[in-house]
């Protein structure tokens, strides 16, 4: 099938896309030369590079800790938004009703909604229920507001799945869980992981609520970087952004042969 | 998990759940419970100030129509997402066809690269376009070593820097969704067209386009979405200069305490969204948009 | 419980009667309190009833100082908490996580204050202050002889000096510039830098525009707004200290308006490309104020802030942050090498302008939103 489909993209097309590929990573890289700049701010290296911010970056327990409050806030808050987004916007496809329709078109609010106006609201509930300033009111604010993401796009996903398929398997006896796990999620799977990585990412760099409901046990990534730039530009933010570049992208190539010993 | 289980269980035991539609629901419920009562109750209170603050009454309203600034800021801010939204769908769209005709191999890289800027902070990726972009920046220095220019172009600190910086953040948002609905495109359509005698174009304006019109019109209204309630980007490419519709609620809010105005605002917002939609409703079929087939 | 706690705070308030009169030692009435089952910390532990008996002057656990973060929550560490605790036997912790003025609404009005003291201005405090969300700063614990009494306001009071300042970049002026000059593109070409608030760009305006620099207040707005938007189509604005270190290290601005303290480490890092003047420099104040309710009580709250006049901690945060001593006390102490940045030395206060804060208090709000569909538009 991708060999026939090959056939519709040419090669201008192909080109242009790689093209606007490397206008996404291009800008990226500058990270890399910027985090070894000999200066004590953000800039390109003036006499020389220097491995200082790196050294900062690891050997300093504030931006250690970031990180790892981060990843343990974003990983517990895309755990929520996947689980109930995806059922979410299921249950809303098969059902199809008005009702359904009004719960997805809700759904769009919080994308709307500047985020200020949440966090208002967000920091008088979390009084009431003692959350300020915990690793779960935080978790439990991005969950929230990342189920809208993944409902979004799990619903594009669910647009070009053939229903029938799942009725199939319904007429054939299926219970709708059994359905649900061996029908329909394994022909959504690349939306489901898109809105993971979306909700993932709404938590990892969200900054606006955490300001307004953290104030000293809660210091995220975003916030340090916040802190940073505040102060003098800290180059050391860049050697973050270099290291997690190196990271993603060795997932990427380990997953890449993963696949390819599979294959052969 | 447990959802699912629960929604078996029960299925199994009560008459009353037996009908499907009510599993269906009960897949529904804990997204819309979660949001019930963590998102909406909290904002609905919050937005409730619009009409209370600083006197019962519309007035805040009233300066929709009145009050000049807000007028000049939803002005640049309409304009900055609309260019933002169509360019950024435009390539958006280019990179997702590239995805889904690519070989595995060639996806996989294409995935990075539209993946990796997805995890540095809005923040780094503002300062580093700054780098690139300004007066004595690496472009303008290339530029000029090759003889091409004698004065620095003004790339940054005007609608030119934040449109740049804004579609690049976006490109992503737009990428994902759009291939999500390209990838399930069957390919054999596009080859029957062509067997039949179709130019590469037409077969993919009348065959390709039409099917993902889905995936279109859902990264256009999550990216046109998401762009309304930018501002970091913004205000430091536009050399604090632009002023758009988020960063003004934000500071009737953080720093001068009109919250009326600044919920008003957010409110006006929700329902101008919600009018564009149903607007939109008319022409297209909302429910292909949000995935009922 | 109530009629109890009452009367434990009326036991409280007699044993404190005693502490004053010298009746009985501190420790006594430490032990008095603890018989009386309202031990400093347990009273501390949160609400307004500890902040009540807290306010009777028992021990709180801890008194909070809330400002903007970065290198600011190190320094007042060691200049401030740590004296504190030394001196008072109470904690006292520095909290960065930035205390906008929303952010003090929302908690004043949840009831779940929990600073103490913040770090702010001239506007935050009138404009908080005005719509009740502050405790009024007490005179009679804090000193009025250890600063400027121009800066002792009702709503909040002076702790340290800083100044908006011209800065230059000498690689394209030569010489020392004007206010006249910032505002004349024509004469030196090139991009200006001010602060995207519009706090203090007004007075350099008015100079520029020919007004006489002991007549700026009532600050002629009208005439202030339209010299600043003369360049606007050659000016940048900065919102944060760090971004308009950036613009004039990078050579994007020729000439900017910003804090002393950014301009002084710009010089440093850029090796003296960038220069800059106290003179006609706008010396402004960095004000404490206390939420409604603090979590220590109002008392302690004054008290921290009066402690925190003492000038070997305003020096220390010169030397770390260099912003200057409000207590005039402390020019004997700052190393002759240090007064050069130092806007409160008294060489350099006889070459700025005092800000005109209660000008400011009244117009800042209105102003901030004008100054900003000025340049926006």
């Amino acid at each position: 099938m991708a060999d026939e489909a090959r056939i519709g993209a040419a090669r201008s097309t192909r080109s242009l896309g790689w093209a606007i590929v490397l206008f996404l990573v291009l800008p990226i890289t500058i990270v890399v030369p910027v985090s070894l700049t000999d200066q004590r701010y953000l800039s390109l290296p003036q006499d020389g590079l220097s491995l200082r911010h790196y050294v900062n970056l690891f050997s300093s327990a504030e931006w250690l800790s970031s990180i790892a409050q981060s990843f343990v806030i974003a990983l517990g808050a895309a755990t929520i938004s996947v689980v109930t987004g995806t059922l979410c916007a299921i249950g809303c496809w098969r059902i199809g009703s008005r009702w359904s329709e009004l719960v997805r078109v809700l759904m769009l609010v919080p994308i709307i909604v500047p985020t200020i106006v949440y966090a208002l609201g967000l920091y008088r509930l979390w009084v009431q229920l003692d959350l300020l300033d915990s690793y779960f009111g935080v978790m439990l604010a991005h969950g929230v507001t990342g189920i809208p993401y993944v409902v979004v796009i799990v619903s594009t996903s669910l647009a070009s799945f053939d229903p029938r398929l799942e009725q199939a398997a319904r007429n054939l006896g299926a219970s709708v869980p059994y359905a649900l796990r061996r029908v329909i999620l394994p022909g959504i799977m690349p939306g489901v992981i898109s809105g993971a990585i979306f909700a993932f990412i709404h938590s990892w760099d969200e900054l606006v609520l955490v300001l307004f409901i953290a104030s000293r046990t809660i210091f995220t990534l975003p916030r340090r970087i916040w802190d940073g730039i505040n102060e003098h530009l800290d180059p050391t933010m860049a050697a973050v952004a270099a290291v997690l570049v190196v990271i993603t992208g060795l997932l990427l190539l380990l997953d890449m042969r993963a696949r390819r010993r599979a294959a052969e | 998990m447990t959802a699912h289980a629960e929604a078996g269980v029960l299925s199994g035991r009560r008459p009353f759940f037996r009908d499907q539609w009510n599993a269906y629901w009960l897949m529904v419920a804990p997204a819309a419970l979660l949001m019930a009562a963590f998102y909406f109750y909290p904002l609905v209170q919050v937005l409730w100030i619009s009409v209370t603050e600083p006197s019962p009454g519309l007035d805040n309203y009233a300066q929709l129509f009145t009050n000049l600034s807000i007028r000049r800021t939803l002005v640049t801010t309409a304009r900055i997402c609309v260019v933002t939204t169509a360019i950024t769908v435009v390539l958006g769209y280019v990179v997702a066809y590239v995805l889904v005709h690519a070989s595995p191999r060639a996806q996989r890289w294409l995935f990075l690269g539209v993946l990796v800027p997805l995890w540095i902070s809005v923040l780094v990726r503002a300062f580093a376009w700054v780098t690139l972009l300004a007066r004595e920046g690496l472009i303008n220095h290339a530029l000029r070593d090759a003889g091409l220019i004698d004065q620095p172009l003004a790339l940054i600190w005007n609608e030119l820097g934040i449109t740049i910086g804004m579609v690049h953040y976006m490109i992503p948002y737009a990428v994902l969704p759009l291939y999500a609905s390209m990838r399930d495109i069957d390919a054999r359509t596009v080859s029957a067209a062509r067997g039949l005698g179709a130019t590469r174009l037409y077969a993919f304006r009348r065959v390709f386009l039409p099917q993902s019109l889905p995936g279109i019109i859902g990264a256009t209204v999550l990216v046109f979405i998401f762009s309304l309630g930018f501002f970091v980007t913004p205000a430091i490419l536009g050399g604090g200069k632009t002023l758009m519709v988020a960063e003004f609620i934000s500071l009737q809010i953080l720093d001068l305490l009109r919250w009326g105005l600044g919920t008003m605002l957010a409110t006006s917002l929700v329902l101008f969204i919600f009018l564009l939609l149903a607007a939109l409703a008319r022409v297209v079929d909302l429910k292909r948009l949000f995935g009922a087939g | 419980m109530r009629e109890e706690q009452t009367f434990a705070q009326d036991c409280a308030e007699l044993l404190r009667d005693e502490l004053a009169a010298g009746r009985i030692d501190r420790r006594t009435f430490l032990r008095g309190l603890a018989a009386l089952g309202i031990a400093p910390a347990a009273l501390a532990g949160s609400g307004l009833l500890a902040g009540e008996a807290a306010a009777q002057g028992a021990k709180p656990k801890e008194v909070v100082l809330a400002n903007f973060g970065g290198d600011a929550v190190p320094a007042f560490t060691e200049a401030f908490a740590k004296p504190f605790e030394a001196q008072q036997g109470v904690k006292m912790v520095i909290d960065g996580s930035g205390p906008t003025t929303g952010k003090i609404k929302a908690m004043v009005d949840a009831r779940k204050v929990i600073w103490d003291i913040i770090d702010s201005g001239t506007g935050q405090a009138y404009q908080l202050g005005e719509a009740g969300y502050l405790e009024p700063i007490d005179y009679s614990i804090v000193d009025k002889k250890k600063l400027d009494p121009e800066f002792a306001y009702k709503w909040g009071v002076i702790n340290y000096y800083f100044s908006t300042v011209l800065a230059w970049d000498s690689s394209k002026i030569q010489g020392t510039p004007t206010y006249a000059d910032f505002f004349d593109v024509k004469k030196i070409p090139g991009k200006r830098m001010l602060r995207r608030t519009g706090l203090a760009m007004l007075e350099p305006a008015l100079i520029a525009d020919g007004v006489a620099p002991d007549k700026l207040y009532p600050i002629d707005q009208k005439r202030a707004l339209a010299k600043v938007g003369s360049i606007k189509a050659d000016s940048l604005y900065w919102n944060s200290g760090a971004e308009s270190q950036q613009l004039m290290r990078t050579g994007e601005c020729v000439m900017g308006l910003l804090w002393h303290t950014r301009a002084n480490v710009l010089e440093r890092d850029t090796g003296g490309r960038i220069k800059w003047t106290f003179a006609q420099a706008i010396l402004q104040p960095g004000i404490w104020i206390i939420p409604k309710n603090p979590p220590a009580g109002a008392a302690w709250a004054n008290r921290a802030i009066n402690a925190m006049q003492e000038p070997a901690g305003q020096v220390l945060l010169l030397d770390r942050m260099g912003n200057g001593p409000a207590n005039p006390a402390a020019a004997s102490l700052v190393k002759p090498e240090a007064n050069r940045a130092n806007p409160a030395a008294p060489e350099n206060i006889a070459k700025q302008i005092k800000f005109g804060g209660e000008w400011w208090m009244q117009n800042q709000e209105q102003l901030a939103q004008a100054f900003l569909d000025l340049i926006s538009s």
